[in-house]
């Protein structure tokens, strides 16, 4: 069973719309990775699938539950978990802090040294300058806090929007690569990526959204050969 | 002599000005919401410390206490009813929605106290300072506020919920998309404010007659000191309240009292034009 999934999602920003009717599903511990061209909607289906966005039409669902109504802070709780787009960190307070905010759910509670433990080895970097404030980071090191700030929640589905924008490809090979070790570890996760070839390699799935809708979907290693992916998006 | 005895005065008085600031400018830093209905708190303060002393029997500071306590519960209310539905609204919506709470309180409040002035009649006497005799009470409420705003950092920095209002204040998307209930730390920071107006409402009330119109002055003084202090600083709305209390302490000693509000808002459009971000500098 999908652990999530979203059925003909519709909303937008007063009059306009963007999303008309994208449907996408997520199976456990899968890598689905989400592309298109800018202004596609892709930052505006994650915003509504959490609910930031109010969805017009359409539904959510996470286990098996209907989560359409939820607001964002309740589906963090229940472990569906958003790292946004342009990182969105909390600038005035520590490293520390903002991951100690990231473990706000009740479920992540528990969890919050093991978690911290972990994120820390994962980025030594962030444990370096805990007591530092984020806004004075560089923007590699904001970007790893906001991936690190995200775990802390001890998510079941993490979506990470446009996390390799702005950044060197050096750092982009180690974070995919710590995406691919929580993938081994049974984290779900849902990328949106500029960088498809790179989206494409890592991911065991991929949804094309174009114009509010999904274009295309399929196993990763097929859309690589597809020929309309690789004119559109590959430039080959 | 005199000066010191004014310096004094104005100095002891600047404190509670400052606790005033105070729940000003959280309410702002947090949630840009000029709160119009401040001065009307800060009066709802001096007749809940009024009626729990002349009804109630209970001593004034037990009173502050316990509207400290009313305050918080009323400013999520007032949250929770009028401004929630209007936050993400431009600032017109939000300034005629406390306006709008401002009227209602002090239209209850003039049907049921009329603007007849009220008396918290209570004195704990003076002590001999040198040449100054200064009254125990303004003492007792500097001290007072100097452990609110220990406390009110405390909990900003030190606790679950305070960690929340910085974090929904600094970003409120990101704040609720980590699972923060950014609402309810809203109306909490709300409450917050107007805890603190209510408390410097009900220790001025130990020092002054007052009506229910009084508020309006304490709210103009807010801004002037938030504008000093800076916003969402509670130290920079604290040492705002000292200066502006030792300026008005002092001014009367070299010009005419009624001089004092001119040089007061001269000094507020001064520092409006040439220093923005407030005196002090400010967070934001
Ligand atoms: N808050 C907003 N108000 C109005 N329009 C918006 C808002 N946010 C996004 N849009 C519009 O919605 C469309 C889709 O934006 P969205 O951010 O979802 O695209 P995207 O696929 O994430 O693009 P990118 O790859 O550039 O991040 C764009 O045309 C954008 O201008
Ligand atoms: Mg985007």
């Amino acid at each position: 069973m999908a652990i999530l999934e979203v059925r003909d999602l519709a909303s937008g920003y007063g009059e306009v719309q963007i999303l008309w009717g994208a449907t996408l599903s997520m199976e456990k511990g899968q890598l689905t990775s989400l592309v298109g061209a800018n202004g596609a909607g892709k930052t505006t289906l994650l915003k509504t699938v959490m609910g930031v966005v109010k969805p017009r039409e359409g539904s959510v669902w996470f286990d098996g539950r209907n989560v359409s109504s939820l607001s964002a802070h309740k589906k963090a709780e229940i472990g569906l978990v958003l790292v946004p787009e342009g990182r969105q960190l909390f600038t005035d307070m520590t490293i520390e802090e903002n991951l100690e905010m990231g473990a706000a759910p009740k479920r992540a509670k528990s969890k919050f040294n093991a978690n911290l433990e972990r994120v820390y080895v994962m980025f030594p970097r962030l444990k370096e300058r805990r007591l530092q404030r984020a806004g004075t980071l560089s923007g590699g090191e904001q970007q790893m806090l906001a991936v690190a700030r995200g775990l802390m929640s001890d998510p079941i589905v993490l979506m990470v929007d446009e996390m390799s924008l702005g950044l060197a490809p050096v750092l982009v090979l180690e974070l995919f690569k710590i995406l691919r070790q929580l993938k081994d570890e049974g984290l779900t996760l849902l990328l949106v990526e500029q960088n498809v070839q790179m989206a494409l390699a890592v991911s065991d799935y991929a949804y094309v959204l174009s114009h509010g809708k999904v274009d295309l979907h399929g196993h990763s290693k097929d859309l690589v050969h597809d020929d309309h992916v690789r004119s559109a998006y590959l430039g080959m | 002599m005199d000066f010191f005895a004014f310096l004094i005065d104005g100095l002891l008085i600047g404190f509670v000005y400052g606790i005033a600031a105070m729940g000003l400018t959280l309410i702002w830093g947090v949630m840009n919401v000029i709160n119009l209905s401040h001065g009307a708190i800060i009066t709802l303060g001096m007749f809940g410390v009024y009626l729990a002393f002349a009804e109630l029997g209970l001593h004034p500071y037990l009173g502050i206490v316990l509207v400290g306590m009313a305050g918080l519960l009323t400013g999520m209310v007032i949250y929770a009813v009028a401004i929630h539905r209007v936050i993400n609204a431009p600032h017109l919506s939000t300034l005629l929605a406390t306006f709008a709470v401002n009227m209602i309180i002090i239209g209850i409040g003039t049907a049921y106290f009329t603007t007849n002035a009220r008396n918290v009649d209570f004195s704990l006497g003076s002590v001999k300072a040198g040449p100054v005799n200064i009254q125990v009470t303004r003492l007792v409420a500097a001290a007072f506020s100097v452990a609110v705003t220990g406390s009110l950092y405390f909990f900003l920095y030190r606790t679950k919920y305070g960690k929340y209002i910085r974090a929904v204040s600094n970003n409120r998307e990101a704040a609720e998309l980590m699972g923060i209930p950014s609402a309810f730390i809203l109306a909490l920071s709300f409450g917050l404010g107007t805890m603190l107006a209510g408390i410097a409402g009900g220790m001025i009330a130990t020092f002054f007659p007052f009506t229910i119109l009084s508020g309006g002055t304490y709210e103009v003084k807010s801004f002037v000191i938030g504008v000093l202090g800076g916003i969402g600083n509670p130290l920079g709305a604290l040492i705002g309240g000292i200066l502006l209390g030792i300026f008005e302490g002092v001014m009367p000693y070299f010009t005419e009292t009624s001089w004092v509000p001119v040089f007061e808002f001269g000094l507020f459009v001064a520092i409006l034009l040439f220093r923005p971000q407030g005196l002090l500098g400010a967070k934001k």
